[in-house]
């Protein structure tokens, strides 16, 4: 090989690209987040306030504990989705399948506001209720933390299926029988072989639930506005609007945040290889 | 063996589900006036409003354009990076497999506000909102991408091939961009239009960013929906109608054969 290395101007876009707009951001957001209030010093004062201060505490637990529960549910869901699809004949499974693509790219602001038309204050289902008397749905309130719950399970359960019908194909027909022959029944057989197989694609599928939920901020910004307390909408309140800026702040609470995405993509990795989230 | 016929039932029990919410915003769309239990009327004067309302038209060619612009210019600058790996360097791989992974853990609101920060009062053209948006969407759209591309070399063997064109005569640069990529298209297309469609849903960024600069339809949706429920209801449906076209273009591609392509 010859000493030119002009080929190596072909790398410089691609680099320019990361460094800029992915490698400076981030580093900035990290040391600026250790920095004081307008600039300059070292100190750990805005981590503590995170944790100190009940609003920012709040968000903090409020994204962790919804992104939990939302996953949780979802995975719940999407196990007896995936099971009576991966059970379903071809033309059942594709139809599913395709109903489930369709309804992955209802997320986002489309999707709060799909739920307000029907749970809002003046929603069909709300007025239905009040109708009817059903009190459950008469005073269901959307724009609260059960609101924003349903309407994140909502985006979480065709993601989870999809990814976790991979998994049950990997349960062989044959495994079902051998536990029958053996003398075992319906319920020997999920305990003792098929949970154990499955298991690894459902951590790996539920971190993916989890980081998907924690990054939400259509939805949330859609249906709360300044209600209840989400960690993505701080962040962004930090940076953006009439409130005076501060960024070093923001730029501890988006550190936090960054920490959590990771831990969740480290278990993703570790479990699932390569896999990638839709949007919401 | 029992059959179980729990499972259509959960299956069409899902499906209602799912496709409910978007039943009764297609109804609240076309609807005369529904301030109670039930609907007065079929009209479709919504759908004509915002269709000849130029601002929502406007508001769908940028976003038309800010979502394909990006795309483009990140499959073409992540083909340059992997001719110089695959050709020169395969140990370069490591570090840009980590490079194009990041983005996964600063997607949404961190990304946005890191690059706000850091360029807002930079002097042109960094400080340039419409290239902020556009080089932020190329690095949201970096995963899909990375991994449309490494996965269609893989499978196409990219290393063999180059050495086989090699030794018929062709230089390395010739080898790369007129035999291999040629072959990866069907699967680079498919991740492009993948991302297509994630960047065209993209909310945060864009309101972050660009917000009052630059109208995307998901930020005129935002302030429709302050004005009008039945108005947004029609953007709402309009919107997903693009997107599933762009879903279905993906789904053709692939049965199609791609070789190494996502999902």
């Amino acid at each position: 090989m010859k000493g030119k290395r002009t080929y190596l101007l072909a790398l410089a876009p691609f680099l320019l690209l990361a460094l800029l707009f992915e490698v400076a951001p981030v580093v900035t957001v990290v040391l600026r987040s250790f920095q004081a209030e307008g600039g300059g010093g070292f100190t750990l004062a805005h981590y503590v306030s995170i944790f100190a201060k009940p609003l920012y505490r709040q968000a903090a637990v409020n994204s962790v504990v919804i992104s939990l529960l939302s996953a949780a549910i979802g995975i719940a869901v999407a196990f007896f989705g995936a099971k009576a699809a991966n059970g379903a004949g071809g033309r059942m499974r594709s139809f599913f399948m395709s109903v489930l693509n369709m309804c992955s790219n209802f997320a986002g602001l489309p999707l709060a506001f799909a739920f307000i038309i029907m749970l809002g204050n003046t929603g069909v289902f709300v007025l239905m209720g009040k109708r009817y008397g059903i009190g459950f749905l008469a005073d269901f309130n959307i724009y609260s933390s059960a609101g924003l719950l349903l309407t994140y399970v909502y985006f979480q359960i065709p993601l989870a299926i999809l990814l976790l019908l991979p998994a049950f194909d990997g349960l062989h027909k044959e495994w079902r029988e051998t536990v029958s022959l053996l003398g075992g029944r319906g319920s020997d057989y999920w305990m003792k072989v098929g949970l154990p197989v499955l298991l690894p694609s459902f951590l790996g599928t539920f971190s993916v639930l989890f980081s998907n939920a924690l990054s939400a901020y259509a939805t949330a910004y859609a249906l709360l506005q300044a209600n209840f307390s989400l960690l993505p909408i701080r962040i962004s309140e930090q940076f953006v609007g009439d409130i005076v800026q501060h960024k070093e702040f923001g730029s501890a609470l988006a550190v936090v945040m960054m920490l959590l995405m990771v831990i969740a993509i480290l278990c993703q990795n570790a479990v699932l290889g390569r896999r990638k989230g839709s949007g919401q | 063996m029992k059959r179980k016929a729990g499972g259509p039932i959960v299956m069409l029990l899902i499906c209602l589900y799912l496709v409910i919410p978007l039943v009764f915003t297609f109804l609240y769309a076309v609807s005369g006036d529904w301030s109670g239990l039930l609907p007065r009327g079929i009209t479709f004067r919504y759908y004509a409003e915002i269709f000849s309302d130029p601002a929502f038209l406007l508001s769908l060619l940028r976003t038309l354009v800010i979502s394909v612009l990006p795309v483009v210019l990140c499959t073409i600058f992540v083909l340059l990076a992997m001719f110089v790996i695959t050709a020169y360097h395969p140990w370069m791989d490591r570090y840009m497999q980590i490079l194009c992974t990041i983005p996964y853990a600063i997607q949404g609101v961190i990304i946005a506000i890191s690059v706000l920060a850091l360029y807002a009062n930079a002097p042109p053209p960094l400080g340039n909102r419409i290239l902020m948006l556009t080089a932020t969407y190329c690095v949201v759209a970096l995963p899909y991408i990375y991994q449309g591309i490494k996965n269609s070399l893989n499978s196409v063997n990219a290393g063999c091939l180059i050495e086989a064109a090699q030794i018929l005569g062709a230089s390395k640069f010739a080898a790369f961009f007129r035999v291999i990529v040629p072959n990866i298209m069907p699967g680079v297309t498919v991740s492009a239009m993948l991302s297509v469609s994630i960047l065209f849903g993209d909310f945060v960024v864009v309101n972050t960013l660009a917000g009052n600069y630059y109208q995307t339809a998901q930020v005129y949706l935002y302030h429709a929906l302050f004005r009008s429920g039945q108005l947004s209801s029609a953007i709402v449906i309009a919107l997903f109608g693009l997107t599933l076209l762009i879903s279905l273009c993906v789904f053709f591609l692939k049965r199609r054969g791609a070789p190494g392509g996502m999902r």
